[in-house]
């Protein structure tokens, strides 16, 4: 093990709003996942027991749509934000900082892939990999996307009077089948680059803590560390 | 013959002992196999000849006598009203007592029961039988009682327990329906979660009317008994959403349900496309990784 490294080793990586909502979605994520499916798997015994202690299905159903608006909002809170940073602290929302795909992403999807068949060095990350891109845009469009389907069938009475009666049908599938993909995304592909990798394992703080040692910020944000010693040495 | 030295006896006992200690943990251990096994084996109530009068005392009906139901019991004899069967007789004890028993008794005094019965669906398919003498797909047209136990049926159940024998016993000639009827919302809530406002079988279809729910309009009827505001699109939510079932389905329903059926293979394509991609991207890197850590630590 090494010694705990001083602070001049470490740099932040994340604000504390985006750890607070990173934290809110761990909780509620999980418990919607809980209450979902004890429903959808509601014929196995071990299943209404977990139900009869949260108090029945009307209370596993209401937590279900607790968890689900104070989810949504901490969506609203990230979108306030972003333009809380374009507008007030006259950031971009483009750029090699930013979330947006690129082509460079691409590039190197490409060559991890041949990484992964020996052909290939890594390829250099910025601020955020591909994949964390990927995990970014799957969660914030799965939000939308099971919120819609979520406000169907917490609505239908209302939705069949805009929409034909099988929509309702077809949302329930939907949020079903987007339910055991966000699962089995997190629970796995997540879980695995992000907590499991072998320079990681066991588990990876920066999202907790907020900071990021030298060392791995050099590792695994190679670009973002040149960009950054650039603007150092201009300003020095 | 000799008698046993002591350290025999004594080996014997020590031997009996571990046969007693393995019975008793081997009990112990098939406890959970053993018990329900031996439950399952009681005599259970059928439609049999024979009434179990200990469960029939304790069901519903146990108060009633026999006559009550079954009219004035005497010898055979002419000018009887209702003769005794024959213990001679060639069918004796061998043909069907539900598709004999005049079930009009039953009205005396269940009478609401009985009138909507009449003018259900059943009770038309039993008409419809009468007349045609052919059996529907799902079997005999149902009497009172191929789904009441008129011996055996307790009272005083709650919604949940009720609701929970219902679905097995309209399930045993609508399996399909009730499956289906699993697999939704309703079903799953009320059924599996014990939910008292979710809808059992009867709560749409009606007791003893039985209707079919084919008619948008009495679905609609159907659905506004919990959903107050359901507008009349409201009706065509598929709810026994199954293909088995779909040519008993209206028009509009059967044509929703293809589009249910299209929209769940592309979803499910997407699903399994997204996770074939993911897991194995991260697979072949998991093991490039662990790769070079184990060949760095050489």
């Amino acid at each position: 093990m090494e010694a705990n490294p001083t602070p001049a080793d470490t740099f932040q990586r994340f604000h504390v709003l985006h750890r607070m909502l990173h934290v809110v979605i761990i909780f509620n994520f999980t418990l919607l996942a809980i209450t979902g499916f004890a429903l959808h798997f509601s014929e196995f015994g071990w299943v209404q027991v977990l139900v009869s202690v949260m108090g029945g299905a009307a209370a596993a159903g209401w937590l279900h749509r607790f968890c689900a608006v104070f989810l949504y909002m901490g969506v609203l809170v990230h979108l306030l934000w972003l333009f809380y940073y374009k507008f007030v602290l006259k950031q971009t929302w483009s750029g090699p900082d930013s979330m947006l795909p690129g082509k460079k992403d691409i590039k190197d999807l490409y060559q991890n892939l041949r990484y992964a068949f020996n052909k290939d060095t890594p390829p250099l990350f910025d601020r955020y990999s591909y994949l964390q891109k990927y995990d970014y845009w799957a969660e914030l469009l799965g939000m939308q996307s099971m919120g819609i389907t979520g406000l169907i069938l917490w609505y239908p009475d209302f939705f069949a009077g805009i929409l034909p009666g099988y929509f309702i049908n077809i949302a329930g599938y939907l949020h079903f089948y987007e339910a055991v993909l966000a699962v089995m995304y997190i629970g796995v592909v997540h879980m695995a680059d992000t907590h499991l990798v072998p320079d990681i394992f066991p588990m990876e703080k920066s999202i907790f803590t907020g900071n990021i040692e030298k060392k791995r910020f050099m590792e695994d944000h190679p670009e973002e560390w040149k960009r950054k010693q650039m603007t150092n040495s201009e300003t020095a | 013959m000799k008698l046993q030295t002591g350290t025999k006896r004594k080996k014997n006992k020590v031997l009996t002992g571990w046969i007693y200690a393995f019975l008793t943990a081997g009990y112990i251990f098939l406890a959970p196999v053993l018990l329900p096994c031996t439950l399952a084996a009681s005599p259970a109530p059928d439609a049999t000849w024979f009434v179990d009068m200990n469960q029939y005392s304790s069901a519903a009906h146990g108060s009633l006598g026999c006559e009550d139901c079954h009219g004035a019991m005497i010898e055979s004899g002419p000018g009887r009203e209702k003769p005794h069967p024959d213990p001679d007789g060639e069918d004796f004890l061998k043909y069907q007592t539900k598709r004999r028993f005049d079930y009009q008794s039953c009205r005396k005094c269940h009478k609401t029961a009985y009138s909507r019965f009449s003018e259900g669906a059943h009770a038309a398919a039993a008409d419809e039988e009468k007349k045609t003498g052919s059996v529907s797909r799902t079997g005999h047209a149902p009497v009172c009682g191929d789904c009441h136990s008129a011996h055996y049926s307790k009272s005083h159940l709650s919604r949940v327990q009720t609701g929970r024998i219902m679905t097995e016993t309209c399930g045993t000639c609508h399996p399909d329906q009730k499956t289906s009827y699993l697999s939704n919302y309703h079903g799953k809530a009320a059924v599996n979660l014990g939910h008292e406002k979710s809808a059992f079988c009867t709560d749409c279809h009606g007791a003893h009317t039985t209707m079919s729910l084919k008619d948008k309009e009495a679905a609609l009827n159907a659905c506004l008994r919990c959903h107050a505001n359901a507008p009349p699109e409201f009706a065509n939510i598929i709810i026994h959403d199954t293909p088995k079932t779909r040519d008993m389905k209206n028009d509009e329903k059967q044509a929703g349900l293809k589009w249910v059926y299209a929209a769940r293979a592309v979803i499910l394509f997407f699903v399994v496309l997204v996770l074939a991609f993911f897991y194995s991207h991260t697979g072949v890197l998991m093991l490039r990784k662990l790769h070079e850590k184990l060949r760095r630590h050489k």
